[in-house]
């Protein structure tokens, strides 16, 4: 039974002399408590598709729909971890997660919401930094308040937007560690988004390459049927793990060798310039 | 210690100090002299060379009123502010003092006149010595003009009868048909009123040169009338203080007139038939003057220092109505495209349009509304003043607004989306604060433009302020007032850049960035 469904969905940008169509053809369906990986180049509609599964954007043709209703606009039932943190610079790590669980369990009191949203930055590891501006903190730590404040809000499908992509591989892995962590303990429907197949591949249940734009699609579906807890050090000696990975890129740079043949089918001619040597000649 | 002085200067705007406290601190000394000499230093230096400048070529000037003041003479005008307000203030604190406080004042008083009698006999005399000594200095400059020119005078006067006798007498001898005689006549003529007019050139130059030696100014005498009228000002200040201290006290009236009322009262109870009534009225009339002697203070005039406050009063009660009428408009600008259509040609219309404009008219429309000048709650000028500081002031605030709401993160829109916030949350939670820095970059200048605006709107008005300090001032016309005006320039520059100064610190206190600008 499918949580999450996008079915025919096409959405493209701009007017019709000048039309960019971004999506086409996506069909997709999410089970509940599953962890999708989407994994694709840059440019090739990722964020956009985010934002059609976060209600941010509505589809030219076709439909969402989550547990059986028509998505129309974005709420936090889907909470989405963006890109680049979207923290507000003139709160505090607690008053941006607190915003948020005001908005969303507006019954509570301050107590108890003081209390969800430190246990939510406690999760991250980011209770030294309650009293911080995000511009006193490095992106990692962003990023964690991003994920805190969107865990904070309880929503059914988390959709994580490259969340990682801005940082540096130390810390991306400790952050990695630290989703699958959470992911253990608070089963949810996680939507993530990446370009990096590794990871996909370390932190998913299911990965689905998407095709490199314009006019992107969803290719077949790979199930990573690993043991869990995944062990990111024994993990690169499993050889299930290094035939996942291979098919999975694989599968992406012949998509991206097809689609730079279907771009260049004329062989362009090359004029026959050389520069001239415009040196004095000195002895 | 050091990072938070350095922290708060930097806060403040004030970041040229840093080379200073890093020097204390002995930080890379060498980098930080430099530092102090391209920064501090030389800005000293230009002020210095300004400050030459001015009194070299200040003096050259003759006005109608003097010359154009020195350096020295405006901080000497300055000094004279301030002992006038603090003259008044004595006089208002004198007017309401009583018991013991009030008789010792007097006796101080009393004994600071006497003190100062032998000091005024003196000045008088010295007064006296050195006029006689500036009138010798220019008789003696004076008489051998004034002899060069009787002589000449008598000369041309000669010269001038022998060439009228000559021309009569030419007049007379010429026949009716001697047309070369005649001739000769009309060029003897012209001639004749072309010397007339040389030589009353020559002895004009002579009278220059007498009242050039009359205009002579002797240093001594000069100095001897600043002292003396100086000396003189103070005598009557403290004449006035001895009056207010004994029969113009507020509160020996009061008790003057407690015993005209016992008396009255006495006479009335003792009265009966036809007087009864007169002199009942008697005590109701002093009952009531006593209510109103009560509530009576000295009529102390406005000085400048209570003007600067009253202009400081009247440019915030401004900006206050342009924050009002700005701010939420900016937003709405900010919100919809379609209202920025709508306001955009009476935002283009109304922000090029000068004060000297508004002022009249805002003065007529609000005269309006009041009827009684005198007793109402807001004097009818210090509210027009302040409407036109806010109709001025209001445009960089609104524009910045509008901008700062307009441009607001899409990432944080999406947020607020995603939390399905509502519309005021939205805008109190997400759009203003976002918008707030630009917001205050837009407020510092409105305060700066509203500053400047408010000194033309009260010299215009004639409300009380540094405004109508600057007409008062204009249409006294003396050398001393004409200093005062000079004064009137840099307390306007330094109360616009300490105004600039405290919204620099708001504006770094809002901004989520550090990057405000520093100057």
């Amino acid at each position: 039974m499918s949580y999450l469904e996008l079915k025919d969905v096409n959405i493209g940008f701009g007017p019709m002399s000048d039309r960019t169509e971004v999506l086409q053809n996506i069909n997709l369906s999410i089970e509940e408590n599953e962890f999708l990986a989407i994994v694709g180049f840059s440019g090739s509609g990722k964020s956009t598709l985010i934002n059609l599964m976060a209600g941010l954007l509505s589809p030219d043709s076709g439909t969402v729909t989550m547990d059986g209703e028509a998505v129309k606009e974005a709420g936090p039932e889907r909470g989405v971890v963006f890109q680049n943190y979207s923290l507000l610079p003139w709160l505090t790590v607690a008053g941006n997660v607190e915003l948020a669980v005001k908005q969303v369990f507006p019954k509570m009191s301050a107590k108890e919401r003081k209390e969800h949203a430190e246990k939510y930055i406690d999760m991250v590891s980011l209770t030294p930094a309650l009293w911080k501006r995000p511009s006193e903190l490095s992106g990692g730590m962003r990023q964690r308040v991003s994920v805190a404040r969107t865990l904070a809000i309880q929503p059914k499908v988390l959709i994580m937007d490259e969340p990682f992509s801005a940082l540096d591989a130390l810390t991306r892995a400790n952050l990695q560690d630290e989703l699958t962590d959470i992911w253990s303990k608070e089963k949810k429907t996680v939507v993530f988004i990446t370009n990096d197949v590794d990871e996909a591949v370390l932190l998913a249940d299911r990965i689905i390459p998407l095709t490199p734009g314009p006019m992107a699609t969803l290719g077949p579906s790979f199930d990573v049927d690993l043991e869990r807890p995944r062990d990111r050090a024994a993990i690169n000696h499993n050889e299930k793990f290094k035939e996942i990975r291979n098919e999975i890129t694989e599968y992406l740079i012949t998509l991206k060798e097809d689609h730079k043949k279907v771009n260049s089918q004329e062989n362009l001619y090359c004029p026959n310039i050389r520069p001239l040597d415009l040196r004095t000649t000195s002895k | 210690m050091k990072y938070k002085i350095i922290k708060a200067l930097d806060l403040a705007g004030l970041s040229v100090f840093e080379p200073v406290v890093k020097l204390v601190t002995w930080d890379e000394p060498r980098v930080q002299v430099t530092k102090i000499f391209h920064f501090i230093v030389i800005p000293i230096l230009a002020f210095l060379v300004f400050i030459g400048l001015w009194s070299v070529i200040a003096p050259n000037h003759k006005t109608k009123s003097g010359e154009v003041p020195t350096p020295n003479v405006v901080l000497d005008a300055w000094e004279n502010i301030l002992t006038f307000h603090d003259r008044e203030y004595q006089k208002m604190e004198d007017f309401k003092l009583s018991g013991e406080n009030r008789k010792k004042a007097l006796e101080e008083v009393i004994s600071r006149l006497s003190a100062l009698k032998p000091i005024i006999e003196e000045s008088n005399l010295h007064l006296e010595k050195m006029r006689a000594e500036q009138g010798q200095i220019v008789e003696e400059k004076v008489s051998p003009i004034q002899k060069e020119y009787d002589r000449r005078k008598e000369e041309v006067k000669n010269l001038q009868g022998q060439r009228k006798e000559k021309i009569t007498t030419m007049a007379a001898s010429i026949g009716p048909d001697d047309k070369p005689a005649k001739e000769e006549l009309l060029s003897e003529i012209k001639k004749d009123s072309s010397l007339k007019i040389k030589e009353r050139e020559t002895l004009n130059a002579f009278k220059d040169r007498m009242n050039d030696a009359r205009s002579y100014v002797h240093l001594p005498t000069k100095k001897a009338i600043t002292d003396n009228s100086a000396i003189m000002a103070e005598r009557q200040y403290l004449m006035k203080r001895q009056e207010l201290l004994s029969e113009d006290n507020r509160n020996i009236k009061i008790a003057a007139t407690k015993d005209d009322i016992d008396t009255y009262r006495s006479e009335y109870m003792a009265a009966s038939g036809s007087t009864l009534l007169s002199k009942a009225k008697k005590v109701i009339r002093k009952e009531d003057s006593i209510k109103r002697i009560k509530g009576s203070s000295y009529a102390k005039p406005w000085t400048f220092l209570d003007q600067i406050w009253r202009s400081l009063a009247c440019v915030f009660v401004g900006f206050a109505i342009a924050i009002a009428i700005a701010i939420p408009i900016g937003i709405l600008c900010g919100l919809s495209k379609i209202f920025m259509a709508a306001m955009m040609p009476l935002i283009s219309l109304f922000k090029p349009v000068s004060p000297i404009v508004w002022l009249p008219i805002v003065f007529i429309i609000v005269g309006g509304f009041i009827d009684d000048p005198d007793n109402a709650a807001v004097h009818p000028a210090f509210l027009s003043s302040a409407i036109t500081v806010a109709l001025c002031s209001l445009w960089p605030t609104l524009v910045n607004t509008a901008l700062g709401v307009a441009s607001i993160d899409k990432d944080y829109m999406n947020v607020a989306k995603v939390l399905k916030l509502g519309f005021w949350s939205r805008l109190f939670k997400i759009v203003i604060p976002s918008a707030l820095p630009l917001m205050f970059a837009g407020l510092r200048i409105s305060l700066g433009v509203g500053w400047m605006v408010l000194i033309a709107a009260e010299l215009l008005s004639s409300s009380e302020g540094i405004g109508k300090y600057v007409w008062d001032m204009f249409n006294n016309g003396s050398s001393e007032t004409f200093a005062q005006m000079f004064v009137v320039i840099f307390i306007v520059g330094i109360v616009g850049f300490l105004l600039d100064r405290i919204m620099i610190i708001l504006q770094r206190s809002v901004s989520f960035e550090a990057s405000a600008s520093t100057l």
